[in-house]
C-alpha cells in the first residue's frame, strides 16, 4: 500500500496486489469491498490513473461475480461524479462509455428513450461547461453514432436529437466567434461529423463540410494534413 | 535550453556509450532490472545515429547470453533475474540487430519459443511471465519475438489478433486490454501486432480513419505528443503516435517541424541524451524513442527505423514475412 501511494504509475505493484488477492485462500466480496475503497482512495489522488481505472474494473468485476450482482448504477454514477469534478477526466468518460453499453445490453435500463435524452442533456451541459477540451467531444461522437442510440430512438427523433446537439454546437461555435474572433475547432469537428450522419439519414438541409475543413486547415494547423485528406475524399 | 535547432549526434553517442561504464554508481545497481530492455534501447539509439560500433558487439552479445534464464528458458533482465516476455524480446531484438541468433543455438531457440507460446492464455493474450499480468503489450512482445524468429504460427497468431481487436476502443484508439482506455502506447502494441500478423486488412477504413483521428490529436500546441486525452506531451510518445501513424500510413498527420522542435528542445546539451520534457533528466529510454521518431520524420541522414519492429529497417528487411510460404 505504500508502495502504491509512492509509486501509483508501476505496472508490477498493481498487478503483485492482484496476485496476492487472487492467491488469498478465503476469496469473500469483503476483500474486494476494501481495494474498491483502496482505488476510491488512489482515484481521489490521481483521477487519471491508468492502472487504477484497470484495476477499478477487475475489483469491480470481482465483486459483481462473488455477489452475483450488477454495480453498473453505482458505476455509473461513479463517472458522473468524477466527471462533474473534472470534465477533462477522459477515463470517466471512458468508463461511461463502458457502463451505458452494458447496461442497454443487460436490459437494466427501464425507460430507455427517456435515459438517452438525459444524456443528450448532460452532454449539452457539458460541452457549455468546456468547449476546449477533447475529452466531451470524443464521447460525443461516440455518442451520436453508437448502435444503442440509433436502436433506440427511431429515425424521427434520431435526426431531432442530431439537429439539437447541432444548434448547440453552432451556438457555442457563435459564441467563441464574437468573444474571441476565433472558431472552435472542437465545434467545427463535430459539425462535420453531425454533417455526414444527418445526411446519411436523408434529413440534411445545408452542406458546409468543405468550408469546415477549409476553416480547419487554418484553425488547427497541426492537423492540416488530416483536413487536406478528408477533403479530398468529399469531393 | 530553447531555440536548438540540431541534433546533438555526437553528444548523445557519448551518453550512451557513458551509461554502461556507470557501474560503480548505486542508481546502475537499482535499474538492473530493466538492464537488457536497457541495452536494446541503448543499442538501437545508436544504429539510428549510425554509431552501432560504439558498443563492443562481443561484450553486449555476451552479456545478453549471460541473462539467459534456464530455470524457464527465455532471457531475464539480468544474470540471475528471472525470464519475461519483454526483456526476452530485447534480448532476440539485440542478437538480430548483430546478426547473431545463432548464438542461441537450436536447443536454446526451441526453448525461447516454447517459453514465449507458453505465456498465451486462451483468449489469446499474453502474460508477461507466470504471474499473469495480461497486456496488449505482451502481445506484441510475443509475436515480435516468434516473427524475428521466424516461428509464428497460425495457432500463435489467429487468437493473438482476435484479442487485439478486442482492445479497439470506441474512441479508435486501443487499451491494455478490453474494456481499457485507449492509451498511444497500445495503439503501437495493437497495431504492430496487426502488422507482423499481416492482418491490418481486419481494420475497416472508417477505423484506419478513426485512428488516425485519435491520434493525430495527441498533437499539443507546444508540438510534443501526448499518450492520452488531457495530458502533458512527452517525448517517447514520439515513438509510439508516430510508429502507429506510419503503421497506418498517415505518418503525415501531425505537424513535424513543430515535433521536432519539441524533441530537441528536450536535448541535454552539455552531457547529451533526451529527457521526456524540456528541462528534464535524460534518460535512455527516452533518448531511443526520441532519435527513432525524427528517424520516422526523415530528420537529417538518420538510419531508417522500422515502424513495427523499432528496430533498423536495414535489419528488419531480413525478417521472413508471415504466413510464411
Amino acid at each position: 500500500m505504500m508502495q502504491l501511494k509512492h509509486y501509483p504509475k508501476v505496472y508490477w505493484i498493481w498487478n503483485h496486489r492482484l496476485w496476492v488477492l487472487k492467491h488469498y485462500p478465503t476469496n469473500s466480496s469483503m476483500i474486494w469491498q476494501t481495494e474498491l475503497a483502496v482505488v476510491n482512495k488512489l482515484l481521489e489522488l490521481d483521477a487519471r490513473n491508468y492502472h487504477g481505472w484497470h484495476y477499478r474494473r477487475i475489483v469491480v468485476g470481482n465483486i459483481e461475480e462473488i455477489t452475483n450482482s450488477s454495480l453498473d448504477k453505482e458505476e455509473f454514477e461513479y463517472t458522473t461524479t468524477k466527471i462533474n469534478s473534472n470534465i477533462s477526466n477522459y477515463s470517466a468518460w471512458h468508463q461511461r462509455v463502458q457502463i451505458i453499453s452494458r447496461m442497454f445490453q443487460k436490459g437494466e435500463i427501464d425507460n430507455q428513450k427517456e435515459y438517452i435524452q438525459t444524456e443528450v442533456s448532460y452532454i449539452i451541459n457539458a460541452m457549455f461547461t468546456d468547449a476546449e477540451d477533447q475529452s466531451v467531444w470524443f464521447y460525443i461522437k461516440w455518442f451520436i453514432k453508437n448502435d444503442i442510440v440509433c436502436k433506440t430512438l427511431d429515425k424521427q427523433e434520431y435526426v431531432k436529437m442530431l439537429k439539437e446537439l447541432r444548434e448547440n454546437i453552432l451556438l457555442i461555435n457563435n459564441d467563441e466567434i464574437e468573444f474571441s474572433g476565433k472558431q472552435n475547432i472542437w465545434c467545427l469537428k463535430m459539425l462535420l461529423v453531425l454533417e455526414d450522419i444527418l445526411e446519411e439519414n436523408g434529413a440534411f438541409t445545408e452542406k458546409n463540410s468543405e468550408a469546415y475543413l477549409v476553416q480547419l486547415m487554418d484553425a488547427d494547423p497541426l492537423r492540416k494534413n488530416r483536413y487536406q485528406s478528408l477533403l479530398k475524399n468529399h469531393r | 535550453m530553447s531555440g536548438l535547432s540540431a541534433l546533438l549526434r555526437e553528444k548523445h553517442i557519448r551518453y550512451i556509450e557513458s551509461l554502461d561504464s556507470k557501474k560503480h554508481n548505486f542508481e546502475y545497481w537499482l535499474t538492473e532490472h530493466l538492464r537488457l530492455n536497457g541495452m536494446y534501447w541503448g543499442l538501437t539509439a545508436l544504429c539510428v545515429l549510425d554509431s552501432s560500433e560504439t558498443f563492443a558487439k562481443d561484450e553486449v552479445i555476451s552479456f545478453v547470453l549471460s541473462c539467459w534464464d534456464d530455470k524457464y528458458g527465455a532471457f531475464a533482465p539480468f544474470p540471475r533475474h528471472d525470464a519475461h516476455l519483454l526483456t526476452t524480446l530485447s534480448g532476440v531484438q539485440i542478437l538480430a540487430t548483430y546478426d547473431a541468433l545463432d548464438v542461441l543455438g537450436e536447443e536454446r531457440k526451441a526453448r525461447l519459443v516454447a517459453f514465449i507460446r507458453g505465456n498465451q492464455l486462451e483468449d489469446g493474450s499474453f502474460q508477461g511471465d507466470r504471474f499473469g499480468e495480461v497486456d496488449t503489450r505482451f502481445v506484441y512482445t510475443a509475436l515480435s519475438a516468434l516473427s524475428i524468429l521466424g516461428e509464428l504460427t497460425p495457432e500463435v497468431v489467429d487468437p493473438a489478433v482476435k484479442f487485439v481487436l478486442k482492445c479497439y476502443n470506441f474512441d479508435g484508439g486501443f487499451g491494455l486490454c478490453p474494456s481499457a482506455e485507449s492509451h498511444a502506447a497500445q495503439a503501437f502494441t495493437c497495431l504492430g501486432a496487426l502488422a507482423i500478423a499481416n492482418r491490418l486488412n481486419a481494420l475497416n477504413h472508417d477505423q484506419l480513419e478513426e485512428i488516425g483521428w485519435w491520434l493525430c490529436e495527441r498533437q499539443l500546441p507546444e508540438g510534443g505528443l501526448n499518450g492520452r486525452p488531457s495530458k502533458l506531451p512527452d517525448v517517447c510518445y514520439s515513438w509510439w503516435v508516430l510508429s502507429s501513424l506510419a503503421i497506418i500510413d498517415k505518418l503525415d498527420w501531425i505537424n513535424y517541424e513543430k515535433l521536432t522542435e519539441f524533441i530537441l528542445n528536450c536535448q541535454d546539451e552539455k552531457k547529451g541524451g533526451i529527457s521526456d520534457r524540456p528541462e528534464n533528466e535524460v534518460d535512455v529510454f527516452h533518448t531511443v524513442f526520441g532519435v527513432a521518431g525524427l528517424s520516422l520524420m526523415g530528420y537529417g541522414d538518420l538510419v531508417p527505423i522500422d515502424p513495427v519492429y523499432c528496430m533498423p529497417s536495414s535489419i528488419t528487411a531480413k525478417i521472413k514475412k508471415y504466413p510464411y510460404k
